[in-house]
C-alpha cells in the first residue's frame, strides 16, 4: 500500500525545496530500494508541469566497478553525467540504500579514487546551485538498512524520518518549512555579527573564528529533513581541542571518540578509540582536509537521537557539528578539499557556547529566540 | 547463468570495446542481478557501463497523468543515447506485463509517434554499425505468468531458447547463424513469396531487398531471418494464431487484408479499437515494414512473450510499421508492431510459385536449429 506521507514528502520537495516550474528538467537518482519515492516525486513533478526522469541503480555497482574497473575507468565521468551536471534545472538525490556497509571492506585507494570522480562532478553541480542555476535536493528514503544503523525498526525509523521532515498526517509541511527558514534565516543575519564562537563541552573548548563569513539557513531547500545553520570558518582561526561523542561515520566505515587539536586553523593532533587508521588517511586527503570547511548549529529538534546518517546527525537540535575539509562559496571559504567529513559534537547535556565572550547557547539550545523580521 | 548470460550479451551480441559507453536498462529491478553481470563483464571488456532501472510506475503515471509537452518529452539521458551511446542493453523483464492495459490508445499512440525520429537514427546508426542494441530476455513472474507457467519453468523455456543449457553457447550461436545464412542466402535469390494457411493467402514482392540473418546481436535469444517486402507489393489476407501486443495491450485474432500493400481490412475478436487505433496512428502504420521466419526450433510452444514467439522455429509474423534499414525496406511509421502467425501446422510457402516451406520447415534441407 501506498504511504500517504510520502506523496506529502515529494510535494514538499517538488513545491517548496525545489519549486519546481513548467517546462523545468528534472533529474530523481537513487538506488533501486528507493523506487516508492522515486515515483512519488516523478508524479508530483509532472503535476508542476515539469519535465521529470529517473536515474534509479540496481544496489551494488559501486562495489563492481571498484573490483573490475581499471584506474581509467574508475575516473571516466559519462557525458550523460556530464550534461546532467551542466544543464539540469532541478535535481533530487535519494540516498537510501540496501546496506550502508557494502564498501566497508573495500580497497581504501581505489575508493578514494572512485569518490574523487563523483566530488568533480559533485563540485561542479555545487557552483551551479550557488548561483542560483540549479535547484537540488537531497534527501533520504527510509530503508531497512538506514533503520538498522540508527537502531530501529523500519516502521520506527519512518516516524522518524516522517517527524523530523514534518510529513506526516496532519502535518502542513510548507508551512513549518516557512516558518522554520524565517526563524533560522534571523539567527543567520544574528551570528554574522559575531567574531568568534567558543564551544565548550566535555573535553571540548575550542574558539573558532568566523569574522566575515557569512551564516547560511538550511531550511529544507538543498536537503530533507533539514534544520541548521553554518557558516565555514575563517581557515586559520581555530584552536583548542575538541571531542566528539557520537561516532562520526564517513562513506560506510565507522571512526570512535575522535578527539582533534587544532593550532591556527590546522589539525595538529588527531586520535580516535577506534578508526585511528582510517581518520588519519582522510586527514591526509590532501591540504585543505585538516582545515574545518564548516561550523554548524543543528536546530531540529524532532531530530533527538544518532541515527549514523549524516543527514539527520548533523541536524540533531542541540548540537553543534564541524567538517574537515572543503568549505562553502556562498558562506566565503577560500578552504579546497576532496574532503567534507561532519563530525557531530553533542551539546545537549553540558555545553556553552560563547559568541566574542558573551554566553549564547547552554545546554541545546540558543538562550534567546532571534528577531524574526516580519515580511 | 546470470554470469553466463552476460558474457554471451557482452562477449558475442554486443561486443563491448574498449573505450564503448554501454547504457544497461530494465524496468523496475527484476532484471538488477543479472544488469550487475552486465555491468561487471563491460568492465572487464573496457567499457564504461552505466546502468538504469525504468519505473513502471512512473511510467505509467506520465501516460495517464502527463500533458501532451509532458508525454512527447525526450530526457536528455535517452537522447544522448541514442545520438551517440555505443552499447544499448535493455532487459525484457516487467513486474506485470498488463500495466498499462487501461491506458488510453491515443496516449500510446502520441507517445510512439513523438519518438519516431529517435527511433529511426538509432536504427539508422545500428544499421551503420555504430550502435549495438540488444533486447534481452530476463525470466520473471510477470512473463512466466504469461506463459502459463511457473518462474523456474520459464526459466528453462528461456535459457534452452538462447542456448545457455549449452556448454558453449557462443559456438552454439555461431553455428546456427551458418543456417542462418544458408536461408537468408536462398530467400535473396526470390522475387516474390506467397503465404497459404488458415484463412490465409497472402503475397509479399521481396526482390532486391536484403535478409537479415538474426543470429543473437539485436534480440536474445533470437533466431529469424526478415527482410522489408516492397511497400506496394503486399496483397491478401493473413490470420493471425498470435495475439498481437502492444505495451501490454492485445487484440486477439487479427485479420488484415490488403490492398497495393495497404490494409484495407482490419478485424480482430478482441481489441479492434486498439488495432485499428495504432494502425491509424500516421500512414506508414498501415503498410508492412517486416516480414520474417521464425527459425528457432529451441523454442517450441507460445508464451505471450513476443521475444520468444516471433522467433519459434516454423512460425512467420510480419511488421506493421517501420521497417529496418538495412533491409532496403522504405516504410516510415512511428509503429513497429510485429504478429505472429503459425505454419506448422499445414502452412505453406511458395517463392516465385514453387512450393519452398511446409509445415513450418524449409523444403531444401535448410530448417532451423
Amino acid at each position: 500500500m501506498r504511504d500517504p506521507r510520502l506523496e506529502k514528502l515529494a510535494e514538499l520537495i517538488a513545491g517548496y525545496s525545489l519549486d519546481l516550474r513548467e517546462g523545468q528538467v528534472y533529474r530523481i537518482d537513487g538506488e533501486e530500494v528507493s523506487t516508492p519515492l522515486a515515483v512519488a516525486l516523478y508524479a508530483a513533478a509532472l503535476r508542476r508541469g515539469a519535465h521529470p526522469y529517473t536515474r534509479i541503480v540496481p544496489a551494488g555497482l559501486d562495489e563492481i566497478e571498484l573490483e573490475a574497473a581499471s584506474d581509467e575507468q574508475l575516473t571516466y565521468i559519462p557525458e550523460v553525467e556530464r550534461i546532467a551536471t551542466e544543464e539540469l534545472d532541478a535535481w533530487t538525490s535519494l540516498w537510501g540504500t540496501v546496506n550502508t556497509r557494502a564498501l566497508t571492506r573495500a580497497d581504501t585507494e581505489r575508493r578514494r579514487l572512485q569518490l574523487s570522480t563523483h566530488y568533480r562532478m559533485v563540485n561542479r553541480r555545487w557552483e551551479r546551485i550557488s548561483a542560483g542555476e540549479l535547484a537540488w535536493c537531497g534527501t533520504l528514503y527510509p530503508s531497512q538498512a538506514h533503520a538498522q544503523d540508527a537502531e530501529m525498526s523500519l516502521a520506527e525509523f519512518e516516524d522518524f524520518v516522517h517527524g523530523a521532515c514534518h510529513t506526516r498526517e496532519g502535518d502542513d509541511p510548507i508551512a513549518h518549512w516557512q516558518s522554520m527558514s524565517q526563524t533560522l534565516t534571523a539567527r543567520a543575519r544574528e551570528l554574522e555579527g559575531v567574531r568568534e564562537l567558543r564551544i565548550v563541552g566535555p573535553d571540548t573548548d575550542l574558539r573558532v573564528v568566523v569574522e566575515g563569513r557569512r551564516w547560511l539557513p538550511s531550511d529544507g531547500k538543498d536537503n530533507m529533513p533539514d534544520g541548521e545553520v553554518f557558516t565555514s570558518p575563517v581557515e586559520t582561526g581555530t584552536n583548542g581541542e575538541i571531542y566528539f561523542a557520537f561516532p562520526s561515520v564517513f562513506q560506510g566505515q565507522e571512526v570512535e571518540n575522535v578527539r582533534l587539536r587544532f593550532e591556527d586553523g590546522r589539525v595538529v593532533h588527531a586520535e580516535a578509540s577506534s578508526g585511528e587508521e582510517y581518520l588519519r588517511s582522510l586527514l591526509d586527503t590532501d591540504q585543505g582536509a585538516s582545515v574545518l570547511g564548516e561550523v554548524a548549529f543543528g536546530l531540529n529538534y524532532e531530530i533527538d537521537r544518532f541515527t549514523r546518517d549524516i543527514l539527520f546527525d548533523e541536524k540533531i537540535g542541540g548540537t553543534m557539528h564541524v567538517a574537515l575539509g572543503g568549505g562553502f562559496d556562498e558562506a566565503g571559504t577560500e578552504n579546497k578539499s576532496d574532503l567534507h567529513w561532519d563530525l557531530i559534537c553533542d551539546l545537549r547535556e553540558e555545553g556553552e557556547v560563547y559568541a566574542d565572550g558573551q554566553l549564547v547557547w547552554k545546554t541545546g539550545s540558543f538562550l534567546a529566540e532571534p528577531a524574526v523580521e516580519r515580511v | 547463468m546470470h554470469a553466463k548470460l552476460a558474457e554471451v550479451v557482452v562477449g558475442y551480441s554486443t561486443e563491448v570495446k574498449p573505450g564503448n559507453v554501454v547504457r544497461i536498462e530494465a524496468y523496475d529491478g527484476v532484471a538488477a542481478p543479472v544488469m550487475r553481470e552486465v555491468y561487471a563483464a563491460a568492465l572487464r571488456a573496457g567499457g564504461h557501463p552505466t546502468a538504469n532501472l525504468v519505473l513502471e510506475e512512473a511510467d505509467e503515471t506520465l501516460y495517464k497523468e502527463g500533458s501532451d509537452v509532458q508525454l512527447e518529452w525526450i530526457s536528455p539521458d535517452q537522447r544522448w543515447n541514442v545520438e551517440h551511446g555505443d552499447v544499448w542493453v535493455v532487459f525484457d523483464a516487467p513486474t506485470n506485463t498488463k500495466r498499462l492495459s487501461n491506458v488510453d490508445p491515443e496516449r500510446i499512440a502520441r507517445r510512439l509517434k513523438a519518438r519516431r525520429p529517435l527511433q529511426s537514427l538509432y536504427l539508422e546508426r545500428s544499421a551503420r554499425g555504430e550502435f549495438r542494441w540488444l533486447i534481452c530476455g530476463f525470466p520473471c513472474e510477470a512473463s512466466a505468468q504469461d506463459a502459463g507457467m511457473s518462474l523456474r519453468q520459464f526459466e528453462q523455456v528461456l535459457y534452452r531458447a538462447a542456448f545457455l543449457d549449452e556448454d558453449d553457447p557462443v559456438a552454439a550461436w555461431k553455428r546456427f547463424g551458418d543456417r542462418l545464412e544458408e536461408i537468408g542466402s536462398l530467400l535473396e535469390t526470390k522475387r516474390e513469396l506467397r503465404i497459404v494457411g488458415e484463412d490465409t493467402d497472402l503475397t509479399l514482392g521481396v526482390e532486391g531487398r536484403s535478409w537479415i540473418r538474426a543470429k543473437g546481436l539485436r534480440n536474445f535469444p533470437d533466431g529469424e531471418v526478415f527482410t522489408g517486402p516492397v511497400e506496394t507489393s503486399v496483397e491478401g489476407t493473413i490470420r493471425f494464431s498470435f495475439p498481437a501486443m502492444m505495451r501490454g495491450r492485445q487484440a486477439h485474432d487479427v485479420r488484415l487484408r490488403f490492398e497495393g500493400g495497404e490494409v484495407v481490412e482490419a478485424t480482430a475478436r478482441r481489441g479492434e479499437g486498439f488495432l485499428r487505433e495504432m494502425i491509424g496512428m500516421d500512414d506508414g502504420a498501415r503498410r508492412v515494414g517486416e516480414f520474417a521466419f521464425g527459425l528457432n526450433d529451441a523454442i517450441s510452444e507460445y508464451t505471450g512473450n513476443l521475444l520468444l514467439d516471433e522467433k519459434i522455429g516454423g512460425t512467420v509474423h510480419l511488421a506493421l510499421g517501420r521497417s529496418v534499414p538495412g533491409t532496403g525496406g522504405q516504410n516510415q511509421s512511428g509503429l513497429h508492431w510485429d504478429i505472429v502467425c503459425d505454419l506448422r501446422d499445414g502452412g505453406e510457402v511458395y517463392a516465385d510459385g514453387e512450393l519452398a516451406y511446409r509445415n513450418g520447415a524449409f523444403l531444401n534441407g535448410a530448417s532451423g536449429s
